[in-house]
Order: C-alpha cells, then sequence, then structure tokens
C-alpha cells in the first residue's frame, strides 16, 4: 500500500503537507488503523507555539490513550473544529477531512528531518 | 505479571482469530484478540442489537468434585455455594484474612457432586495455589486451565442463535443456571452467564470442537452480527453493565464491600476467610468505596487519573470509557464514603485539568426486558 504522495511523514505516524510557509498536520492511516475507533481528539490551542517533535496533545480510542507529536515547528494558525464534534473523521478520512491543524512555519529546514512516502512505507513494513 | 519472556499461549481458536484479522495482545498469559477488524464500536453495537462471540478459553477452569464441596468452598469464599441446586451457578469471591479479593468467580454445580470453578486468567495460578493451600475432606480438584474452550454468544439475539445448534431447551434456561448437553452433537457444558449486561450464555467445550462451534456461530449472521467480538468490547459492555473487573473494581487491597458488592457477602455465614476484617469494616462503615461517575465532556477518564472531593485529591479513577450506550464519558472510582452518594460532585484530573463528574448509580446501562 503507497503512502499518499506529496506529503511527508515522520516515524511518530503523523504527516505533514506543505503549502508556501503554511504546513497541515494529520496523522497517517496506519496511525488510525493502529489505534481504532477513535474518541477524542485534544489539539493544541490557536496562536500555540509548537517545536518539532514536541508532544502536542492526544487522541483517544475507546480503549486507549495516544500522545500526539507535533512533526515540524511552527504557529498554530487553523484547528480543525469539525473533529470536536465528529472525531471518528480521523478514522474515515485519516488523510483528507480528518487534518489536525495548520502551522505557519518556523524553520522550512526541518523538512529535512521527515519522512518521504516510500521512507515512511518502508518504516511501517517493518513495525 | 507476564514477562515478555514468558512464551505466550493460545487457544484453539487462535487460528480464528488471526484468519478474522484481530489485533492479538497478550492477556493473562495467552495471546488473545483485543479487538477484530471492525472496531469495538461495531463489536460493542453488536452485542446490545443482536450478539456478539466472545472467545474465552483463556479462564481457567477448576473441576471440584465430591461431597465436601459445598462446605469447603462456603469457608473460603464470600457467598454461599453449598446452597446451589444442581443445575445452578452462583458469583462469588474469595479474599484474603484482610478482607481484599483474591479473586471473583462463578461456581457451576454440574450435579450433586460435580462442579467447575470459573476463575480469572490472570489469578489463575494464584487461586490454584490458594485451593490446593486448603484442601478439604470430600473435595478433588481439578486444574483445567487452557485443556477446554469457553465460547460466550452475548445479546437479544443469543438465545435465537444457539437454540439452533443446541439438544437441550436453552430458551427455558433461566438466568444463571447450567447444564450438560450437546452443541452440534458434541457433549458441552451450556451456561445462562455473562459478563455484558445482555442476555447470553457461555458454553464449554472440548478444545478440538472449539473452531467448528465459533465458525458456525459466526454463520448466522443478520444485519447487527454476531460478530466476533475482543477483550476491549468486553471490557467497555461490562462497565457499562457496572461489573467490577479484578485488578480495577476490586484487587487484594479493594475488597467486596469496597467494590459495593454487599449483596454476595453472607456474613450471617458461620466463619469464612475475611470475614472478621469484612464484618469491621461494615460496621464502621467509612470505607473508601467504588462508585460510579459520569463526566461531563468529551474527554474520557483512564484507569489511574486523580479524583478530587473539594478541590483535593482523595481517590481515583478504576477504569474509564466512551460508553456508547450512553454517548457519555463514564467510570469507576475509589473514593472516600462521604463523597460517594449519588447526585456527588467530583472532579477528575485529566493531564492537568479538572473536569466536573457526578456520582450515578450502578449499573450505568440495564437492558430493557
Amino acid at each position: 500500500m503507497a503512502q499518499p504522495a506529496g506529503l511527508l511523514y515522520s516515524k511518530d505516524h503523523e504527516w505533514v503537507k506543505i503549502d508556501g510557509d503554511i504546513a497541515t498536520v494529520g496523522i497517517t492511516d496506519y496511525a488510525q488503523a493502529s489505534l481504532g475507533d477513535i474518541v477524542y481528539v485534544e489539539l493544541p490551542r490557536m496562536g500555540a507555539v509548537l517545536t518539532q517533535f514536541g508532544n502536542i496533545g492526544v487522541v483517544e480510542s475507546v480503549k486507549a490513550v495516544s500522545d500526539l507529536f507535533n512533526p515540524i515547528g511552527g504557529e498554530v494558525v487553523e484547528i480543525n473544529t469539525g473533529l470536536e464534534a465528529d472525531p471518528a473523521l480521523l478514522n474515515r478520512e485519516p488523510f483528507e477531512g480528518g487534518w489536525l491543524f495548520k502551522l505557519k512555519l518556523a524553520d522550512a529546514g526541518e523538512q529535512s528531518n521527515l519522512l518521504s512516502p516510500d521512507s515512511y512505507e518502508a518504516l511501517i513494513a517493518e513495525a | 505479571m507476564i514477562g515478555s519472556d514468558e512464551t505466550m499461549r493460545r487457544t484453539a481458536l487462535w487460528e480464528a482469530h488471526r484468519a478474522l484479522g484481530a489485533r492479538l495482545v497478550p492477556f493473562g498469559g495467552f495471546e488473545m484478540p483485543v479487538q477484530y477488524g471492525g472496531g469495538i464500536l461495531q463489536e460493542h453495537d453488536a452485542v446490545r442489537k443482536a450478539a456478539g462471540v466472545f472467545d474465552l478459553s483463556h479462564m481457567a477452569q477448576f473441576e471440584l468434585r465430591g461431597p465436601g464441596v459445598g462446605a469447603w468452598a462456603e469457608a473460603l469464599t464470600v457467598n454461599t455455594v453449598a446452597t446451589i441446586k444442581p443445575g445452578g451457578a452462583r458469583y462469588n469471591i474469595f479474599c484474603n484474612a484482610a478482607g481484599g479479593a483474591l479473586d471473583d468467580v462463578i461456581f457451576y454445580r454440574l450435579d450433586g457432586e460435580r462442579w467447575l470453578l470459573v476463575v480469572n486468567a490472570a489469578n489463575a495460578a494464584k487461586m490454584w495455589a490458594h485451593l490446593t493451600a486448603h484442601p478439604g475432606d470430600g473435595v478433588e480438584l481439578t486444574n483445567r486451565h487452557g485443556e477446554r474452550a469457553l465460547i460466550a454468544i452475548q445479546g437479544p439475539k443469543a438465545a435465537e442463535i444457539l437454540s439452533g445448534f443446541v439438544a437441550a431447551d436453552i430458551a427455558a434456561m433461566k438466568y444463571y443456571t447450567c447444564l450438560e448437553t450437546t452443541v452440534r452433537g458434541v457433549p458441552a457444558i451450556v451456561a445462562r452467564t455473562g459478563y455484558t449486561g445482555e442476555d447470553g450464555f457461555e458454553i464449554f467445550v472440548d478444545s478440538d470442537y472449539a473452531t467448528n462451534l465459533w465458525d458456525a456461530l459466526l454463520a448466522v449472521r443478520g444485519p447487527h452480527g454476531p460478530y466476533p467480538c475482543g477483550l476491549g468490547a468486553r471490557d467497555v459492555l461490562r462497565l457499562e453493565a457496572g461489573m467490577p473487573l479484578y485488578g480495577h473494581e476490586m484487587t487484594e487491597e479493594i475488597g467486596p464491600i469496597q467494590a459495593q458488592l454487599n449483596w454476595a457477602v453472607k456474613l450471617s455465614k458461620p466463619a469464612f476467610i475475611g470475614k472478621d476484617a469484612l464484618a469491621a469494616q461494615v460496621a464502621a462503615g467509612d470505607f473508601s468505596r467504588i462508585v460510579g461517575i459520569v463526566l461531563d465532556g468529551k474527554v474520557p477518564a483512564r484507569a489511574g487519573y486523580p479524583v478530587l472531593v473539594d478541590g483535593h485529591v482523595a481517590g481515583e479513577v478504576r477504569s474509564g470509557s466512551l460508553a456508547p450506550s450512553l454517548g457519555k464519558n463514564i467510570a469507576t472510582a475509589l473514593v472516600p464514603a462521604a463523597a460517594a452518594s449519588v447526585g456527588a460532585s467530583l472532579g477528575v484530573e485529566i493531564r492537568g485539568t479538572i473536569h466536573p463528574a457526578t456520582v450515578v448509580a450502578l449499573p450505568f446501562y440495564k437492558r430493557a426486558t
């Protein structure tokens, strides 16, 4: 199963889509499938300044709490408010409607710490 | 408890679980399905609306035999045993001398002298040691842990589905009864017991026939199941039904009175291990106890989170989950007596934030009868 092209990936199973100086962040299909039915998502607040790979919230399935790590540094400029009413969006559309938040990038160079679709695919193939 | 180097045992249904896409996790020394491909919510709904099928072969089955079983067991447990009639079943708890719980169990009486005792998998070794350390006159014990399969079918359609496979008239069985019959022509014990808050049955059958029965039950497919259900759904279902889980609502430190299981503790019995401590607890009355709570808001509470009374940490969450039947976050908590009344306001600390919660009467969910 190929990972969506045009995205960068973290070892913690988040994805990033870069568009100019704005990064959209989400969790991967592998992550949502591993978590199971998602019932609650705790996201950072608007305006929060996040560092790369910092712990920035949680995703909770019926049975478990999992930490959410931020794949790239920046300031939160938009939150996916739809997740509050419908956290299962993360299960249904992890790469589309289930995006988590958008960041104004602090340092575009941090992209080099992330994985290509092929490298991420290789990572989860080992798991 | 279970070291990572310990070899995980497999039930007779292990291959079937793999084929169904189960996620297998270590539980009580066995590699058990926590959920299947459709997820915990689908499994939960199947049991509430139609039926779910569970592999419980990891639970320990001890055979008890002899004229002395009833009297022997009465001295080791909090509930009555000798008064169980042949074909009956009864919930019970083994305690230590301090009144803490060693395990919660079910006694099944097959006939005058043959009994089956089912204990939690995680406590199997401890309980076997406890029983054999207290030998009784006219009591033979045989440890059948892992030797015979146990399959549960639970849900409003359970009786209808299972009836097609059982020689005996199971629809006529009362709750907490058992009988020896044949299932698909194979000798089996069928009990009308369960751990989900729904009607249902538990079927003890030779391991060699487990896959055959499992597949046959799952082949009866209606709009809501039966689906195979894992330990994840089982935990959510039992929590909604207000049923204790050993290690959470009861431990060697949290006894049956604290777990609010007074109905099962027969202090009128002449003597049993833990009686003095439990009687003293009841007399004093100021013990911390298990309550059901419902949280405001969408953040689930989890075992171990601090519980606040009047702004101070005074207890802790013992189990917590979203309750799909209620659409609310529910939990059990161990709290001081003064904070245990229905309607009492508590706080649950979740990642540094205090979330309001209210004590409610158990169970959280009760099926329509």
